[in-house]
């Protein structure tokens, strides 16, 4: 009863046997007596054997049936799974880049309020009413931000730090400033350390006193060292020699009354100040000096006029 | 020329004929392979009709071999979520006419079943190779080439199956 078969592992003197291109004497050499009965018996009764016939007519009619239904499938387009992931990760990765680099984080003051912020460099940045920054996420590592209204920045020393406005543009190292963006009116004031403004035209560079501003394609540029910050933090905006129409532009958005004037007052100069905690002081402070006469018409409407 | 020969098999009365003569042998591969009648002809069923839908690109020669390669390629996708449910049957094919004592017909299913054991535990490889031989009359040279194998190695599971099937069995 043992088989010496484990001997060549290579052999196929079976698989001849069986295709009959050896004898069953020449098997007998090969194998032990009680093998060879074995194996002989194993052929003889698969000989024997077979599988159930299959249903021919059944199955060909499946077959149609299937091709019918896959015809009719047929102008569904199957998009793999695959690339509906790859489309996600795709939207999430810009999604992410995006909010890294964009300028997606937002700060914005309504009319007459104010609002301090620290960016994530430490830098500060104190927003007057009606103004708005938007900076990225990784505002640290590319200190650029946007800006539209009013605003006191005092900025960490660092890598370059610079203010885009749609006036120009204000750089610097580290140092305190401020801006004021208005449509065509752009003002640079430099507190301490040393700013550089560009517009479409021009650069200029302040040290600490320094102001600058730049509307109608006029530059005007001052001294002015009376205070460390501007006044507007306390609650009152100051003008030296600002075309009224830029004073009211600031006036409206302290306190969101919609302010009707001749539109030769637009170039009258103004000096001077208002509040921001009283319309009608503020009124006054403005009008007085100009001798003009003011008038509430509605509740949410003044009127200038001679 | 070319485009006549290939829409052949597109006609109806060609692809039947290349049903009738290819699809039991092919049946009964999936069988061999699955040890499962219903995904068996599940599957050989879905060749057809892959074939079919290819039928304009395929000369009928060629259909044979392509029908083998699909079904192949269909199984690999099936196997994996397969456990166990087997129910490889054999049937004699021997007309019942003669000597049908009962000791016989006794030790006839007892072979029967111990066959059908032993052959159910053959390595797949095994058991395709051999009972396509023996069951269907497949030469080894044909065997090869439907499975893309050489004549050597069909020898080699040949034999094996041989011996292992030996060792089931041992009182036969």
């Amino acid at each position: 009863m043992s088989f010496n078969l484990k001997n060549n592992e290579n052999d196929t003197f079976l698989s001849d046997w069986l295709d009959d291109k050896i004898s069953d004497d020449q098997l007998k050499h090969l194998v032990s007596e009680t093998d060879f009965l074995a194996y002989k018996k194993l052929k003889d009764s698969l000989a024997v054997y077979q599988l159930a016939e299959p249903d021919m007519d059944k199955n060909y009619a499946a077959i149609k049936e299937k091709k019918i239904a896959v015809n009719n499938q047929k102008p569904v387009k199957v998009f793999p799974l695959y690339r509906y992931m790859a489309a996600a990760a795709t939207l999430l990765l810009f999604f992410g880049l995006y909010n890294l680099f964009v300028f997606s984080n937002i700060v914005a003051t309504d009319f007459g309020k104010t609002l301090s912020t620290n960016l994530s460099d430490n830098s500060r940045v104190t927003l007057n009413a009606k103004s708005k920054i938007s900076y990225p996420t990784l505002f640290k590592y590319n200190r650029t931000l946007k800006l539209d209204g009013e605003a006191y920045f005092e900025v960490q020393k660092g890598r370059q730090f610079t203010v885009e406005t749609s006036q120009g543009k204000v750089q610097v190292l580290g140092t305190k400033f401020n801006v004021i963006v208005l449509p065509n009116y752009f003002e640079v004031h430099c507190f301490e350390g040393k700013v550089k403004v560009t517009n479409a035209t021009n650069t200029t560079i302040l040290t600490h006193g320094d102001a600058v501003r730049f509307y109608e394609n006029k530059i005007e540029s001052w001294e002015e060292n009376d205070y460390q910050k501007p006044l507007w933090i306390n609650g009152e905006s100051n003008f030296k020699n600002v075309p009224l129409q830029y004073v009211m532009a600031q006036f409206q958005k302290q306190y969101n009354f919609e302010i009707q004037y001749p539109a030769e007052f637009k170039t009258i100069k103004f000096t001077g100040s208002f509040t921001h905690k009283n319309i009608d002081v503020a009124l006054q402070s403005i009008c007085i000096p100009l001798h003009l006469k003011h008038a509430k018409t509605n509740a949410k409407t003044i009127l200038l006029s001679e | 020329m070319n485009q006549k020969t290939n829409s052949l098999l597109c006609s109806e009365a060609v692809f039947k004929t290349v049903f009738e003569s290819n699809f039991k042998v092919l049946r009964n591969f999936l069988i061999y392979k699955f040890k499962n009648v219903e995904r068996a002809e599940d599957t050989a069923q879905n060749a057809f009709v892959i074939l079919w839908e290819n039928c304009e690109i395929l000369k009928p020669e060629q259909a044979k071999s392509f029908l083998y390669t699909t079904a192949i390629r269909l199984s690999l996708n099936l196997i994996k979520h397969d456990k166990v449910v087997y129910n490889f049957e054999l049937q004699s094919n021997v007309k019942e006419a003669h000597q049908e004592s009962p000791e016989f017909i006794l030790v006839e299913s007892e072979l029967k079943t111990q066959l059908e054991k032993a052959i159910n535990d053959l390595p797949e490889k095994q058991r395709i190779v051999f009972l396509m031989n023996r069951f269907e009359k497949q030469s080894y040279t044909e065997i090869a080439s439907l499975l893309d194998l050489s004549v050597k190695t069909i020898e080699k599971r040949m034999h094996l199956a041989l011996v292992s099937l030996r060792k089931v069995i041992k009182n036969v």
